[in-house]
């Protein structure tokens, strides 16, 4: 209660600057008092996804040809309060998906490295047996004989 | 309440749902509701970490629905797949379900023969989360398609097919990737992991599509274990016996629970990466496969043969079937004991009309029809109550004229 209430006032100071007096008309600070608690939890979740930015798990996220396409459909993921998560970010997504397909590599650091190792386990498996439509194959007749 | 809110401990769990809600969104376009939670009952077997760890086990029989629609093949037509639900009243123009709490049955072969697999897939998976809000249920089945694109039985995939996978494997890897920067989270696998890259005799375009199909559908592949792993094969509702092909008294006495379990098994990859169908999905007898009931021809059904079947299972009165295209439209044979609902619907194997069966409480059937010809209501009857009728091959079609018009502008 303490908290909330010295943290409304705090923010309110912010705000108007010059507190005439801090013990001001009841109605008058029960009205700041609930439009500073209004604010404070938008801020919060707000401040709670900006910090969130800051975590080390997403930094090679943010950097990068794509860091800030993320990092604005991140925050905007961790905002959004739609029942189907997300789709309030329509925009951003869209923006995040056109940047990576103008930069295919944008997050691949590191990974490079294990597509290759694992290139070499890829040898035809004798258990595969892949069945072809026939429209896909290769046209046989045209090749010239030996 | 916020004094130790640590920002980063739960990071990586919400860059993880971030990033699967991103790529569902780039691959289907669509935004899903969370996973509706599942009641606390631990399946033993499914301890392991795949993705399906968190749901229920299979089940096989189902009381009697309230109202139940039966959906037949789909084969990769999103617009037919959504105009089937629009014409049973379960979607409205924004493509949202307002079905309540009917039960809808999807009796297989989502995949193959046109473009929008994976659209339907997810699509169809929106509607369960939003049905399961208003005690409605979609049950999804296996069809012969589903059992050979997993097995790699790739023959009846078209090209958009190929396209529609290989999109998929691009953002489902860059998702991969994104996760991989995060060094809270487990480094995903690498779906094509023990693929071949070479293909021989096939044309180089499209390799990667080939190898995308192949990653996704797999046993234990992402997009199967998502989507197909809880499909039913067989599915008993009130005194309705569903199923892709047929039934035989064979595979009723091998289990329709054990048919069920085996399939799903197989289908997470619980029995390998490169495993054969188990037998009961495999082969001309096989239940996806078989035609005995289904032949456009009614004289062709051998209607005792079924009783049989029907009287080896409690309770059960019809085979409800998918798996051959009836030009005329659903239809019922053997006194409605046999109704077969494959209407060819798909724009890649004969684009015929969509229909699809209501039955509701147990035993009333109607045929739910976008046939002008029938635009009276949009529903015509089955012929089950008109016993007194001499009996003929396609019963229940009689009013219906031999060519139907092929191409007609759905409104529903």
């Amino acid at each position: 209660m303490g908290q909330v209430q010295s943290h409304a006032a705090a923010e309110a100071e912010a705000v108007e600057e010059a507190p005439s007096s801090s013990s001001s008309s009841s109605l008058e600070s029960l009205i700041a008092e609930a439009a500073a608690y209004g604010n404070d939890e938008n801020e919060s979740l707000d401040a709670k996804a900006e910090k969130a930015l800051e975590c080390p798990c997403i930094a090679d996220l943010r950097s990068g040809p794509c860091g800030v396409q993320f990092s604005e459909a991140f925050l905007c993921f961790l905002k959004s309060t739609a029942e189907e998560k997300g789709s309030d970010c329509v925009h951003p997504f869209v923006a995040l998906q056109n940047c990576i397909k103008g930069n295919p590599d944008a997050f691949s650091k590191d990974v490079l490295e294990e597509d290759d190792e694992v290139k070499k386990d890829e040898e035809p498996t004798q258990q595969m047996k892949i069945i072809p439509p026939t429209w896909s194959k290769e046209p046989q007749s045209p090749k010239p004989k030996l | 309440m916020a004094e130790n809110y640590s920002p980063c401990k739960d990071l990586p769990d919400l860059l993880s749902s971030f990033v699967d809600t991103f790529v569902d969104f780039s691959v289907s376009g669509l935004f899903l509701l969370p996973q509706p939670k599942p009641t606390p009952l631990p399946h033993p077997s499914q301890s392991q970490s795949s993705p399906t760890n968190h749901r229920l086990p299979l089940r096989t029989r189902f009381p009697s629905a309230q109202r139940l629609v039966a959906i037949g093949d789909l084969h990769g037509d999103l617009d037919k797949t959504k105009q089937s639900l629009r014409l049973a009243g379960l979607i409205d123009s924004s493509d949202s379900w307002i079905g309540d709490s009917t039960t809808v049955v999807q009796i297989g072969d989502v995949l193959d023969r046109g473009g929008d697999e994976l659209k339907i897939l997810y699509f169809l998976e929106k509607l369960r989360r939003e049905a399961a809000r208003s005690g409605g249920s979609i049950i999804s089945m296996n069809g012969n398609h589903e059992i050979m694109n997993i097995e790699g039985d790739f023959r009846f995939v078209t090209r958009e097919g190929f396209d529609e996978f290989r999109a998929w494997a691009d953002w489902f890897c860059i998702g991969n990737k994104m996760k991989a920067l995060c060094e809270g989270l487990e480094k995903p696998n690498d779906p094509f992991h023990g693929i071949p890259s070479v293909f021989k005799g096939i044309k180089p375009e499209l390799v990667d599509g080939f190898r995308a199909r192949i990653a996704a559908l797999r046993p234990c592949g992402p997009v199967s274990v998502r989507f197909l792993s809880d499909n039913l094969t067989v599915l008993v509702v009130g005194d309705s016996v569903f199923v892709h092909g047929g039934l035989l008294p064979e595979h009723v006495s091998y289990g329709l629970e054990r048919i069920n379990e085996e399939a799903s098994d197989w289908i997470k990859g619980l029995k390998g990466k490169f495993t054969p169908a188990p037998d009961h999905c495999r082969g001309r007898n096989a239940v996806v496969w078989l035609r005995d009931f289904s032949h456009e021809l009614g004289k062709k059904c051998d209607c005792s043969h079924l009783e049989h079947v029907l009287s080896t299972i409690p309770g059960a009165k019809r085979m409800i079937m998918g798996h051959t295209i009836q030009q005329l439209g659903i239809n019922g044979v053997c006194d409605d004991r046999a109704i077969r609902i494959d209407v060819g619907m798909s724009k890649g194997c004969g684009n015929g009309l969509p229909e699809v069966l209501e039955i509701r409480g147990n035993s009333q059937l109607r045929i739910l029809t976008s046939n002008p010809l029938y635009q009276t209501n949009n529903k015509y009857k089955l012929s089950a109550s008109d016993t007194h009728r001499p009996k003929q091959e396609n019963d229940l079609l009689m009013s219906v004229p031999e060519h139907r018009p092929k191409q007609v502008p759905v409104k529903a």
